[in-house]
């Protein structure tokens, strides 16, 4: 492969994961229920600390979160090839509104993605921490 | 061994390593290592030890808030951090949040094959 392929493939991977994180956090604002489909019995969710594993208890802990409503707004999508199967790092910043609060939260998120046979991803790890101020 | 001691140690020594002597983090990454720093994208040792040691400060602190690890499949452990970066004559320190995914290696230590640093700002 020479080396204007190459960064064909990794800008590829870029389109990719910024259409998976755009997707991720509409669904999260909109139909938070709709998340689990995300992840498979394999996936990974640290939250705040909590682990969490299983496509099931992710979804339990997603909804369960002490808030109806939510915006995400997205400040930074960086991502990278991960060498094992096609995979991608993805690693977010932005800020998170819930209702009712004065400011916004300042969060910091990662994924690896996973291609599934379908043509699409899932989400092995997620790993999401607010920056406190 | 428990994937978070081992993932906490190798945080410790790659701040340690940074914040004393920037230019011997090159023996923490190899030739298929990649940086994104604010952005920016590196490939390899070389190139990325020349970014890091090209940075407009010659010393900083990394003060370390949150670990957090998860293996990523066939051997290899992400690792998510966030905390602040002090900066001398600045009055505040830069809050920052990087990943890494690392993969281990022979002598039972870690390089670093994937690295996402990103400053917070407020």
């Amino acid at each position: 492969m020479d080396k204007e392929e190459k960064m064909g493939v990794e800008d590829q991977l870029e389109m990719v994961a910024k259409a998976f994180v755009n997707h991720y956090y509409h669904l999260f604002d909109t139909n938070r229920a709709a998340l689990a489909p995300l992840y498979h019995h394999t996936s990974m969710l640290s939250f705040e600390g909590q682990k969490i594993q299983g496509a099931e208890e992710i979804g339990q802990k997603l909804a369960q979160l002490p808030f109806e409503h939510c915006r995400h707004f997205i400040s930074t999508i960086d991502s990278q090839p991960s060498p094992f199967g096609g995979g991608i790092l993805v690693f977010v910043s932005g800020n998170l509104q819930l209702q009712g609060e004065e400011h916004q939260l300042k969060f910091s998120q990662m994924f690896q993605l996973i291609p599934t046979q379908h043509g699409s991803f899932f989400v092995q790890n997620d790993m999401f921490r607010l920056n406190y101020g | 061994m428990n994937p978070d001691t081992l993932a906490m140690a190798f945080v410790g020594l790659y701040y340690e390593t940074f914040d004393k002597s920037r230019a011997d983090l090159g023996s923490l990454y190899r030739q298929g290592s990649m940086l994104t720093f604010e952005g920016v994208k590196k490939k390899g040792v070389e190139a990325i030890v020349a970014k890091l040691t090209s940075l407009p400060f010659q010393q900083c602190q990394h003060n370390v808030s949150t670990i957090d690890c998860q293996p990523s499949g066939a051997g290899g452990i992400l690792v998510f951090v966030s905390g602040s970066l002090q900066l001398p004559g600045e009055q505040y320190p830069l809050k920052f949040s990087e990943m890494f995914h690392l993969l281990g290696i022979p002598q039972g230590s870690f390089y670093v094959l994937n690295d996402i640093f990103r400053l917070n700002y407020a």
